[in-house]
């Protein structure tokens, strides 16, 4: 019987994946599924919708959603104007590769420590801290996350069709919206899903740079399961968890229809 | 797929086999080589940390074991009774303030100091060691070591709180620090005409003093703000009817609709004027003079006015006031919850805290005052010499009305909120809030909206201006000839 089992328990490719799966259960599906059950719980575990009630009843909570949200797609869009030439010129130079690597070196630096060394600076050159700050904060923390999908798809761009063009008369401009830019999108789009699925969740970077003064959707959970909350908590995180699914399938959506080389980093 | 499975059902075999094994180790260690652990819950900043090693030594004569503390610290009651209530913490030590220690007692989670005395005494513990409980105020008549005035205001707060077999609340705890609230300000930019004119307002901006505009911290806690916001509306006459004739500890503990939305309009109202929220670098930013008034407790208060002391000029940079009109009276006290695991060593450190010696030296520590009596204090050489040690004049110690403000009726103790919690924190999510989505938001989308619509139709005109139809240049000079 031993002799048996021990030959069904060979090592195959597979089994390398079995950590992973179980860490994924315990640190993914049960908060999940933790997250679920208290969000139908009244604070005497009873069976209640009274949650569903407070959240989607308060005026507050849905302009604290709305505020996150606008943030999050300011945020993207910044990332995006800033981030686009970058990794368009960086592609197009030799020395591209180092330029990139300078570009997300900040990123090597805890994000906390950056955050409150940003918060220094700017309490040293005298700005007040409130939504410019917030915005700054977070296009600095989140613009590497843009520029390397970027610059990974920029640099896999075949030359040879931008030179086609180019052959067949096309002005610089041209050139680069009808070549260059399709070719891109698939970059584009995981940049964006990169940078916007993290600010549209993030808190603490807006409660450092504006005292606590602006708060966000993040802060908003994180103060109701500080004090206690559960219930309401956990919707509040459903409904961001839904955010997230939708803004993905969005992006899928889009990147299934670009006709483009499906080749990014991430 | 039913090889994965099976691979997984014996991992997770082998993991439960583990797991037990690796605790066991850990109890091993306790028990036989002679080491204990206490593990104690208290606030950010609020022990002279050297105190720990004494107590280390201190148990070690006494027992003969040696002792290995385990301190964490948290930021705010609420942080720590989640954890507390939840039964997450494993600790043998926490250190709530009078409105939590009554949660937790009510729900159950705290063990009479009295019953965890008996039981040490009854199995023979305390016959093993020499060691006095004589200055712990839950074992003691008059109090023991503690302030007597303050354990008064105590006792009549909670008098009719009981545990579930009927013992008085303060059998379950130990004072360890108090104070008030009030206003830590900027003695260059706040005058103390404008403190004593305006009150509770300076922390709304109410006198419009242009320097003050947007330099004032609010605490980034409920409580806390709640009952600035209250004594505020007293102050003021913004009080909705009824509620006027309200004492100071009644309106703090007032948690009516009415009021909830009285204090949410002021609280809005203030947004405009303050720098922000914290609870934690209050005292750093007065001393860096980022801002120039902070809503403090007294200890934090005392603790940065100190250290705002110009040795050249001889002044102090900040100072501290508490309004007249009335202030919360706060305290905090040793509790030990249910899931202690050391008595022994929760209740001796009780009682090494409620020394003079180790009290003073918490109290030079962290600013706070301590909760040993102050004739006690006075008394005790040791502690005159510490005093001396540290270039402290004695009578101005003990005689600075920051430090021991009068108590009396303007003074309220928080009391708990009960169920009525959640309302109030649904209150302080939406005060935090503001009003609406910030118009510098809508003018961000509208302006990155803009200059993308900008770009593209520049590209437009631009190609349409390249491809249009033109005439034959060559036909133009003949005719100019």
């Amino acid at each position: 019987m031993a002799k048996i089992k021990f030959k069904k328990l060979r090592l195959t490719k597979k089994v390398f994946s079995v950590p992973y799966i179980l860490f994924l259960l315990l640190f993914v599906v049960i908060p999940l599924v933790l997250i679920l059950v208290n969000a139908f719980l009244d604070s005497d575990n009873n069976l209640t919708l009274e949650n569903f009630k407070t959240f989607f009843t308060s005026r507050a909570n849905l302009i604290v959603l709305g505020n996150s949200l606008l943030v999050g797609v300011i945020t993207t869009a910044f990332c995006l104007i800033i981030g686009y030439p970058v990794a368009y010129f960086c592609s197009k130079m030799s020395s591209g590769r180092i330029l990139v690597l300078l570009y997300i070196l900040p990123m090597f630096v805890n994000f906390l420590i950056r955050t409150l060394a940003t918060k220094a600076i700017f309490i040293a050159i005298g700005v007040e801290l409130g939504m410019g700050t917030v915005l700054f904060g977070m296009v600095y923390n989140y613009l590497p996350f843009m520029i390397l999908p970027l610059h990974t798809t920029i640099s896999s761009i075949d030359k040879c069709y931008a030179e086609a063009a180019q052959d067949l008369g096309a002005s610089k401009a041209t050139v680069f919206l009808k070549t260059t830019l399709p070719l891109s999108t698939s970059g584009i789009i995981s940049g964006i899903t990169m940078v916007f699925i993290p600010t549209i969740s993030t808190y603490a970077i807006s409660q450092l740079l504006s005292n606590g003064k602006i708060f966000l959707f993040g802060d908003s959970i994180q103060l109701s399961f500080e004090q206690g909350l559960y219930g309401v908590g956990s919707i509040m995180s459903l409904v961001m968890l839904a955010f997230v699914l939708i803004s993905n399938l969005i992006m899928n959506a889009f990147n299934s229809n670009a006709n483009a080389v499906r080749r990014s980093l991430w | 797929m039913k090889k994965s499975l099976k691979l997984i059902l014996v991992i997770a075999i082998i993991a439960c086999l583990l797991l037990p094994l690796l605790s066991a180790c850990n109890k091993s260690e306790d028990g036989a080589s002679g080491t204990d652990k206490l593990v104690i819950y208290n606030w950010e900043d609020y022990i002279d940390s050297s105190l720990l090693d004494e107590f280390t030594e201190l148990y070690k004569a006494t027992t003969g074991r040696s002792l290995d503390i385990t301190y964490t610290t948290y930021d705010t009651n609420e942080t720590m009774m989640t954890k507390v209530l939840k039964g997450d913490a494993n600790v043998d030590l926490i250190c709530p303030s009078d409105y939590a220690i009554e949660k937790l007692l009510l729900a159950d989670c705290l063990l009479s100091q009295k019953d965890v005395y008996a039981e040490l005494q009854n199995d023979g513990t305390l016959d093993d060691i020499d060691f006095e409980f004589s200055g712990m105020s839950s074992l003691n008549a008059n109090w023991g070591n503690i302030d007597a005035e303050v354990m008064d205001v105590i006792s009549d707060t909670f008098s009719e709180v009981k545990s579930k077999d009927g013992k008085p609340y303060t059998d379950f705890m130990t004072p360890y620090m108090w104070g008030t609230l009030g206003i830590l300000y900027n003695v260059n930019v706040v005058s103390e005409e404008e403190l004593e004119e305006y009150g509770w307002g300076v922390l709304w901006n109410v006198q419009q003093n242009e320097d003050l505009e947007n330099k004032i911290l609010m605490k980034d806690s409920v409580r806390d703000t709640y009952a600035a916001s209250v004594l505020y509306m007293k102050e003021y006459d913004l009080l909705p009817d009824g509620y006027q004739n309200y004492s100071i500890g009644d309106l703090i503990n007032c948690t009516d609709d009415a009021m909830l939305k009285a204090s949410e309009k002021v609280l809005t109202e203030q947004r405009d004027h303050i720098s922000g929220y914290e609870v934690d670098f209050g005292k750093d930013d007065m001393l860096n003079e980022i801002v120039y008034a902070d809503f403090a407790w007294s200890g934090d208060a005392l603790w940065a006015v100190e250290e705002s002391y110009d040795e050249d000029t001889d002044e102090y940079l900040l100072g501290y006031y508490v309004p007249e009109i009335g202030s919360n009276i706060w305290y905090d006290g040793w509790c030990i919850p249910k899931s202690v695991n050391n008595k022994l060593a929760a209740m001796m450190f009780i009682e090494f805290m409620c020394q003079p010696t180790s009290a003073i030296s918490n109290s030079m520590e962290i600013g706070y005052t301590c909760a040993v009596a102050k004739d006690k204090l006075m008394a005790d050489e040791d502690v005159l010499a510490i005093l001396e040690e540290n270039e402290y004049d004695t009578d101005e110690y003990f005689e600075d009305e920051g430090r021991y403000p009068e108590i009396n009726e303007s003074l309220g103790v928080m009391r708990d909120f009960g169920t009525r919690g959640e309302a109030l924190v649904g209150m302080w999510q939406r005060a935090k809030s503001g009003n609406g989505v910030s118009p510098a938001l809508w003018w961000c989308l509208l302006g990155i909206v803009g200059a993308v619509g900008l770009a593209i139709a520049i590209y437009f005109i631009v190609q349409a201006l390249r491809y249009r139809p033109r005439v034959i240049k060559s036909a133009e000079p003949k005719e100019k000839e």
